[in-house]
């Protein structure tokens, strides 16, 4: 199964929505709060969403190297190959 | 003032401004009261009620698009979503909020 990794935010509801479904289908993944993050880490991940002209609009998911932004359980469940 | 008057204020404060901008809180009675929680949590963090969606860099002109409520910055997306961002406020229209996706800005075309 494809590598999951989220950045969230610890005060957005639909953050906290995405990790939810995730669990709940028993898919692992990864996730860092950006708003709980090292400066040298928020730097990083601000660097890595500018390559993808993307701004800090939380929930992002990687699911292997496709990036979705936006809380959406269809996207998820098409490349993870789940229904 | 405690938690359920600090709700009841920025309620009042934010009702005229999104009302105007073609804007009301969501039916979700559930994610406006999560929401507006969140926001003070904010507000106790940075002295602002920022979105409690969108990140912030620490640079003011950046971090001043995302104070709720933020969709004079977003119009033409958020008209295109019929939602703001973290789905506080929705189009007068909308009765059911769930079935509005969340979509990035680049891909409103």
């Amino acid at each position: 199964m494809e590598k999951v990794m989220m950045y969230t935010l610890s005060t957005c509801p639909w953050c906290r929505k995405t990790k939810q479904w995730f669990n709940d289908r028993k898919v692992p993944f990864d996730y860092v709060d950006y708003d709980l993050a090292s400066s040298e880490e928020k730097e990083k991940i601000r660097e890595r969403l500018a390559k993808e002209k993307l701004d800090l609009s939380f929930p992002i998911v990687y699911i292997g190297e496709t990036c979705v932004q936006g809380y959406n359980p269809g996207k998820y469940g098409a490349l993870l190959g789940l229904s | 003032m405690d938690a359920e008057a600090r709700k009841r204020a920025l309620r009042e404060q934010f009702e005229p401004v999104i009302d105007a901008l073609g804007f009301k809180f969501t039916p979700d009675a559930e994610l406006v009261d999560y929401c507006l929680e969140q926001e003070m949590v904010l507000y106790e963090r940075h002295g602002i009620p920022f979105c409690p969606c969108k990140g912030l860099t620490g640079v003011r002109e950046e971090d001043m698009r995302k104070v709720c409520p933020c969709i004079p910055w977003h119009k033409a997306h958020f008209d295109k979503m019929k939602r703001c961002w973290c789905g506080l406020f929705v189009h007068k229209d909308v009765t059911d909020p769930d079935v509005l996706m969340q979509f990035p800005e680049k891909e409103m075309e």
